[in-house]
């Protein structure tokens, strides 16, 4: 006896598939450069302020969202091995890659942020550091990029095989909010809002807001290795 | 004991400031051609791209010929074989690659130099939409050798 039951959440599938789109025009955008390379900044400060929203969401989201109710303790990961956990949001092994995608996306932006090409682009803070800092940043950018990359492919071959193999589409409740689960497992999400997606959202929007352009002249002239005052102008 | 001391010092610091050479040269120079590029591709981007309002013809005019004329300088010259080891103002990322196939290392040398005379010869113009175009082209030409033939950090 099956019934049908909302797992993901609104905000929750925005987030995803906002996600999706962000980073393919971040890679797109980075490979091709020259002008571009703006774009792939623009990019990869809307995948920063996802995150942040995915991370605020994580606690004031609805159940299935929060990282409390999928955090895969090595208890969980071992039951669900033998075979004994039970539950419709991410199963302990799929919220492993779940926080592994997160913390990646999260290491590609934070390097991206005092990245520069040498060129003519630099991330929004690479003023802070030193340049050797700022190349070394770039080139591990660049390095992440590939295991980010594996993982997005491992990510999409495991949904491959559930959908062919165990015969459970995955794609269709991240679309829909809906899955059709046993009745005695069927939780649906709750406690969601429109008034906490707002909170999330605009905290997320401020959060990375404050870092390109918000801190204060105090801190980052401070900080600003590249500072400096124009010399004449002959 | 301590003149001992004080001659393994000298020798140090003597072997030390033996790197210059022939290849510590061409490196040296070459790091210097890209790093002055860099300082005038900066300021284009700054005028025509990120601060518009502060746009100055003459400024971007005297940027792109430095640019153009760096390029046209003969810079393949600095890339002469061995170079993909050594230090010049730091240590070359210059791929061996680069030796390997000198078909792309020849053509990467001729974007850079066909993009930075078409953006010398557009400055001219003054139409701000052009150069920015134009700009691009040039960075892609950069990112282009720097995708192939440059190691990472």
């Amino acid at each position: 006896m099956t019934v049908k039951v909302k797992v993901w959440d609104l905000p929750l599938r925005l987030f995803h598939w906002a996600l999706v789109l962000a980073v393919g025009f971040a890679v797109v955008t980075g490979e091709i450069g020259g002008s571009w390379a703006d774009w792939h900044g623009r990019f990869g400060l809307i995948v920063l302020g996802l995150l942040f929203f995915r991370l605020i969401w994580g606690f004031i989201g609805s159940n299935h969202a929060r990282f409390a109710s999928f955090v895969p303790t090595p208890a969980r990961i071992a039951a669900y091995l033998q075979g004994g956990w039970e539950g419709i949001g991410h199963n302990p092994l799929g919220a492993l890659a779940v926080l592994a995608l997160l913390g990646l996306a999260g290491l590609q932006v934070g390097t991206g942020l005092f990245a520069n090409d040498d060129i003519a682009f630099q991330g929004p803070l690479a003023g802070l550091v030193d340049k050797p800092v700022s190349d070394k940043l770039t080139g591990l950018h660049a390095t992440a990029f590939y295991v980010l990359a594996a993982l997005i492919g491992l990510h999409v071959a495991a949904i491959v095989f559930y959908v062919r193999v165990k015969k459970h589409n995955l794609v269709k409740p991240m679309l829909t909010g809906t899955k059709q689960v046993p009745r005695e497992l069927a939780v649906p999400a709750t406690g969601h809002s429109l008034g906490r997606f707002a909170v999330a959202a605009i905290a997320a929007g401020v959060l990375v807001w404050t870092i390109t352009d918000g801190l204060p002249d105090r801190l980052t002239k401070a900080l600003d290795v590249q500072a400096s005052v124009a010399g004449p102008a002959w | 004991m301590k003149s001992k001391l004080l001659l393994t010092l000298i020798i140090g610091a003597a072997s030390a400031a033996a790197v210059a050479g022939p290849i510590e040269d061409q490196i040296r120079f070459r790091q210097s051609a890209y790093s002055f590029v860099g300082w005038n591709c900066a300021k284009i981007k700054n005028q025509v791209i990120d601060h518009p309002e502060t746009y100055n013809k003459d400024q971007v005019v005297a940027a792109a010929s430095a640019i153009a004329a760096t390029a046209n300088s003969g810079l393949g010259g600095l890339f002469g074989a061995g170079t993909d080891k050594g230090t010049g103002w730091k240590t070359t990322r210059l791929k061996s690659e680069f030796f390997q196939q000198p078909d792309d290392a020849k053509n990467a040398g001729v974007a850079f130099i066909t993009e930075a005379n078409a953006l010398a010869k557009v400055a001219e113009t003054g139409k701000i939409d052009d150069i920015k175009a134009q700009f691009g082209k040039l960075g892609e030409a950069c990112k282009g050798c720097h995708d192939k033939f440059r190691t990472k950090e």
